[in-house]
């Protein structure tokens, strides 16, 4: 059988499926086991299946926000998906909104300093957020508002900002790459036709880029809603993160319980990635056709 | 409409000099090409008049106002480019209405001249699709369409041809030529295509590294180069340049061993000046190939041996290898039969041949006139 150089023939088409799947058997493995652990009344952390009985009672718990079977200590869990979606959101549109400009600034205005700005925004990304926090939270205290009712609020902000900080070198490195694939010619094109640079950006450029921008706003919520350190340092709320985090040793957490809320909060993830697949791969069909 | 004036206009992008202290008039209505190779600045003298770029040093006036600073949106043109930058997530309509919905107008307004102009373009049936959707040849009409919607004072255009194929080509060149002329508009036209810029152009400025060497009608540029350059970069097969030797007793040219009298209209010029080394230039159709034979009195003319011939159908392109192998092209009827190797003789239509000096590489007149020769 003869075949084109970019098909691969079936042999090895099989031995690298084979190969992922082996390769990720035990990342599988453990998700699996926390979602069964969830509907169980057991952990199933023996891997035995004997200890599979299935209940749905620690969901209706966790939604509830009762921590344990006993006792009345009660969490409104509710209020916590909320908080961490508010910051997830927060994240991904302050990302979204900085890295549109920024990108395009750097892609498309000569500037002193501007091959200097690229190469530190690579070294910046490369810095890990944990070694900033001290500094950060020193600016946390400095900025923190008198009033006791504002703090709440503040906070919020605050810790938008400082994560988005964290993700918006590298999201703006990726915005330059979008921007610098579209040629110059349509944004002359449009300045002749006598848009200003700001309408070109946002009513020609944009809408170009739809799927760098829909990547972006994913990684941006996913950071966002994934973080655990930040948002323990500053928000005075807590999230789904810092709730896992604060039971998970407590002595009087039922663990299936536990297991149910780290599902919950699995489920943006695997939802994005389901949905977004599509938008992701989209490419505008444009340019030149003979 | 719009006359366009360039007066000394340089520009530079960092230390390369990319359009060096040109002048040039487009009048009114005038269809003019700038033609050159690539990177010879030409896109870039277009771009210039459009207000993209802004010239380092030097004016552009659009009749008598000076526009050299005014930005490219209140200088009134239509851009046409090369792969044509429509905006692909916009309806044909939408992109040749965001034009207007930047002045403002109101939607009537532009419903009405969107319409009337994609008729005068034969779009009318494709408002509603996208420009993914529509061949090459309709891709160009609705470029052409959003530069035009605007009633601009000047169109210019960048090798708007060059990504369509060769059939097509020559088709819109017509519509391109007769739609000008209908419009009235001032059109200037950037193309490394000698062929295009022959047949469309009133006018045709040709350009090498930033310079414009000579402006003309089509028919002077293409008879009358100023400079061995657009000899031979105009015309298909372009000029040819045989190297000679001049002498002055006899007013004869040296060319290997053949001698040929000078060119008549030189004669003067041969006598008054001291030069000795010139390029003869001839067109391929200024010229007969014919065949040696052997006790016949050889009228003067230019001997070698048959390189290659290729039949065109009309006729044949013969190319002649000179004594100091210098490779020659000449039209023969397509009766004449040759064969590689055959000995021939070149006559020359020495009325329209002509001479350039060895070192400047201009035509002997100009050399004189500007005293730059060997």
């Amino acid at each position: 059988m003869l075949t084109d150089v970019e098909v691969r023939s079936k042999k090895t088409e099989v031995a690298i499926t084979i190969a992922i799947l082996m390769a990720s058997i035990p990342l599988f493995l453990a998700f699996s086991l926390l979602v069964l652990s969830s509907f169980s009344k057991e952990m199933m952390t023996n891997l035995s299946l004997e200890s599979f009985r299935f209940t749905i009672e620690n969901w209706i718990n966790v939604l509830q926000g009762k921590l344990a079977f006993t006792g009345g200590i009660r969490q409104n869990i509710l209020k916590y998906t909320f908080n961490t979606a508010l910051v997830a959101l927060g994240v991904a549109g302050v990302v979204t909104l900085i890295s549109a400009l920024s990108g395009y600034a750097l892609s498309r205005m000569n500037f002193r300093g501007r091959k200097f700005l690229l190469m530190f925004l690579l070294m910046l990304h490369a810095f890990p957020g944990v070694a900033l926090i001290v500094g950060v939270y020193l600016l946390y205290r400095l900025s923190l508002p008198s009033s006791p009712s504002l703090v709440t609020t503040f906070s919020f902000m605050y810790v938008i900002v400082a994560r988005a900080a964290l993700e918006v070198p590298m999201a703006t490195w990726l915005m330059k790459g979008f921007f610098d694939s579209i040629p110059w010619e349509i944004e002359w094109s449009a300045i002749v036709d006598g848009a200003s640079r700001i309408r070109v950006w946002r009513k020609i450029l944009l809408p170009l880029i739809k799927p760098g921008i829909a990547a972006i706003l994913l990684f941006g919520f996913l950071a966002g809603w994934q973080d655990l350190i930040y948002v323990r340092t500053f928000l005075v709320e807590p999230t789904l993160a810092t709730y896992i985090e604060a039971n998970l040793e407590a002595e009087y957490s039922h663990m299936p319980l536990i297991a149910a809320a780290g599902t919950l909060y699995l489920l943006p993830t695997i939802i994005f990635f389901l949905t977004s697949q599509k938008l992701l791969l989209e490419t505008h069909s444009g340019g030149i056709k003979g | 409409m719009v006359t366009v004036r360039l007066e000394n206009v340089t520009k530079r992008f960092g230390k390369v000099v990319a359009v060096d202290n040109a002048n040039l008039e487009i009048k009114d209505k005038e269809f003019m090409a700038l033609l050159g190779p690539s990177g010879s600045g030409k896109s870039t003298l277009l771009y210039l008049i459009a207000g993209i770029y802004k010239p380092t040093q030097g004016r552009i006036y659009f009749d008598d106002m000076d526009v050299t600073e005014l930005p490219p949106k209140e200088r009134n043109i239509g851009l046409v480019f090369q792969n044509w930058a429509l905006y692909p997530h916009m309806k044909v309509f939408d992109n040749i209405a965001f034009p207007l919905e930047l002045k403002k107008e109101s939607k009537e307004e532009i419903k009405k001249k969107v319409t009337e102009v994609a008729k005068m373009l034969k779009i009318d049936h494709l408002l509603e699709r996208y420009p993914y959707q529509l061949s090459g040849g309709q891709q160009q009409r609705v470029a052409i369409a959003r530069a035009l919607v605007k009633e601009p004072g000047v169109l210019l255009l960048d090798e708007p041809l060059s990504n369509l194929d060769a059939l097509l080509r020559m088709n819109v060149r017509a519509e391109l030529k007769r739609l000008q002329k209908e419009l009235g508009i001032t059109a200037i036209y950037v193309t490394h295509d000698q062929a295009e810029a022959l047949a469309m152009a009133d006018k045709i400025a040709v350009i090498r590294e930033g310079e414009i060497l000579q402006v003309g009608t089509p028919d002077d540029v293409y008879a009358k180069p100023w400079c061995k350059f657009v000899g031979g970069f105009l015309g298909n097969p372009p000029m040819n340049f045989v190297e000679s030797t001049v002498i002055r007793e006899s007013g004869e040219l040296l060319i290997g061993e053949s001698r040929i009298p000078a060119p008549p209209k030189y004669a003067e010029l041969l006598k008054k000046f001291d030069v000795s080394k010139v390029l003869l230039g001839f067109r391929p159709h200024d010229a007969e190939v014919i065949e040696l034979k052997p006790n016949m009195p050889d009228p003067p003319m230019l001997v070698g041996e048959v390189f290659a011939a290729e039949p065109l159908g009309r006729e044949t392109i013969v190319t002649v290898v000179l004594d100091d192998e210098t490779y020659v092209k000449v039209f023969a009827s397509k009766e004449q039969k040759f064969d590689v190797r055959d000995k021939v003789g070149i006559v020359l239509d020495l009325e329209k041949a002509l001479l350039f000096d060895k070192k400047t590489e201009l035509v002997l007149e100009r050399a004189f006139e500007k005293k730059e020769f060997s």
